[in-house]
């Protein structure tokens, strides 16, 4: 009994006690915060110091590892070049036969009366860290509200889909990938046009609510459809497997994201 | 009442004050408690490089955490309260970095636990590091994923969260073994 009541005694208890209700009360703060896309006063004065110090490690280690690359890769650079040069002859060649599809499309557009879609404007942006113990899949980017990133703004790459802006600093944005379980994505199946949601699963992406009768193969492409957020058209990634039960109402499918998450470099964050 | 110590050396076996003198105690190192600000410092070091140069390394999805393996060596060497103060302020900055409120509750309440075993065992003893580690990341995963699970509504993680928990365990009793060691060297280089 002494044993226990030396173990717990007062000033301990105290100090434990008032710990847990300060720390309770700054994670309901931050919890309604990030529920309505704001950051508290301290999250702005921390992330204000914090983030560009993320940003000088992260650029210097860019570039250290980038050299280390180019050395270690010197002896076949001769020939990636010659490569490199043989693959821009031939993008040039069907860039021109691309810019004749174009051309065709909107011709066709026209004559269909459809509305023509503004093309999106876009902030390009670096990526400067992820969210450090990976409770959530989120990254952080060196654009916030002063170079014109807003709140639910789409953030992408040259592959497809990342995600979209959750909260903003004046110089520094959080970015919910599609890989959160958060995440719920309006999609189509490109082929098929089939609707559903995609819904992050922390590696992959699962889309649900496909309709039994649609027959889903491995490989098909998952596209965004149009909705509050999203704009329509934009890769999310490719089908990998076919869950489908007959007892069930819907299937669901197994998606593998267009973009490697784990190596983002620099995004493109669309205006709203 | 006094004792004759040439009477205590007859009764000792042959050498046993030679014996005597070999086993007195050398002295004995104090351990003294680093400064909180150099605690906090190190803390918001260990999260920027958790954040940026360490994302890339992963053991099947789960990564180190150097903040929980600092939370233990500061719990088992200064106590209850700075190890429940510096688990506090360190979770509220890590979520300010993009966790969303998810692991402030969770770092306090693994700073506090951390500092209960400071009267309870020897600090530099690797196997009680280690194992404190690894009681940790479970505790810390566990709490984290409550506070997940009620208030960001995220359902069905169960599954993942326990298999990134594993591997995050192994990861992070790895690094704490690797730190225990390398602070040994430390110190005798220092003497």
């Amino acid at each position: 009994m002494v044993a226990i009541a030396s173990f717990w005694d007062e000033r301990k208890l105290l100090v434990f006690v008032t710990l847990i209700i300060v720390a309770s009360i700054v994670m309901l703060v931050e919890l309604d915060a990030a529920r309505h896309g704001d950051r508290s006063l301290p999250d702005q004065l921390i992330t204000s110091v914090i983030v560009p110090v993320e940003d000088a490690l992260t650029q210097t280690t860019g570039a250290v590892v980038t050299e280390i690359r180019t050395l270690a890769h010197a002896g076949t650079l001769a020939s990636d070049n010659a490569t490199l040069q043989r693959k821009v002859q031939e993008l040039a060649a069907s860039n021109e036969r691309l810019k004749e599809h174009a051309g065709e499309n909107v011709r066709l557009r026209r004559m269909l009366a459809l509305a023509q879609t503004m093309p999106l404007q876009t902030i390009a942006a670096s990526v400067v860290g992820y969210a450090p113990e990976g409770t959530r899949r989120e990254i952080t980017i060196d654009r916030g509200w002063r170079d014109g990133v807003s709140h639910d703004a789409v953030v992408l790459d040259g592959d497809g889909l990342i995600g979209h802006v959750v909260d903003t600093g004046p110089h520094d944005a959080h970015v919910l990938l599609i890989i959160d379980p958060s995440s719920n994505v309006p999609a189509f199946l490109r082929d098929t046009r089939t609707w559903g949601i995609a819904t992050g699963t922390w590696q992959h992406i699962r889309m649900k609510y496909i309709g039994q009768d649609v027959k889903v193969r491995p490989g098909d492409t998952v596209i965004t459809g149009k909705g509050e957020i999203y704009p329509e058209g934009i890769v999310i990634g490719t089908v990998r497997e076919v869950d489908r039960k007959d007892n069930a109402l819907y299937q669901s499918a197994v998606v593998a994201p267009a973009v490697d998450f784990n190596g983002l470099l620099h995004v493109l964050v669309v205006r709203r | 009442m006094t004792v004759d110590s040439r009477a205590l050396d007859r009764l000792r076996p042959e050498g046993g004050a030679r014996r005597a003198d070999a086993v007195r105690p050398q002295d004995a190192e104090v351990f003294v408690p680093p400064r909180f600000w150099a605690l906090l410092l190190v803390a918001v070091g260990a999260i920027i490089v958790q954040s940026t140069l360490l994302q890339p390394l992963s053991l099947r999805g789960a990564h180190v955490s150097l903040l929980t393996i600092l939370l233990v060596w500061t719990g088992l060497r200064c106590g209850v309260t700075t190890a429940g103060l510096l688990g506090l302020l360190s979770g509220a900055i890590e979520d300010a970095l993009g966790s969303g409120g998810v692991n402030v509750l969770a770092t306090t309440v693994t700073g506090l636990c951390a500092g209960l075993l400071n009267v309870r065992f020897f600090a530099d003893s690797l196997p009680v590091f280690v194992s404190a580690v690894g009681f940790a990341t479970v505790l810390r995963g566990l709490v984290t994923y409550i506070v997940s699970e009620l208030a960001l509504g995220v359902r069905g993680s169960f599954h993942r969260a326990s298999h990134e928990l594993v591997w995050q365990c192994v990861l992070n009793c790895t690094a704490a073994a690797l730190v225990l060691v390398i602070e040994r060297i430390a110190g005798h280089v220092r003497k």
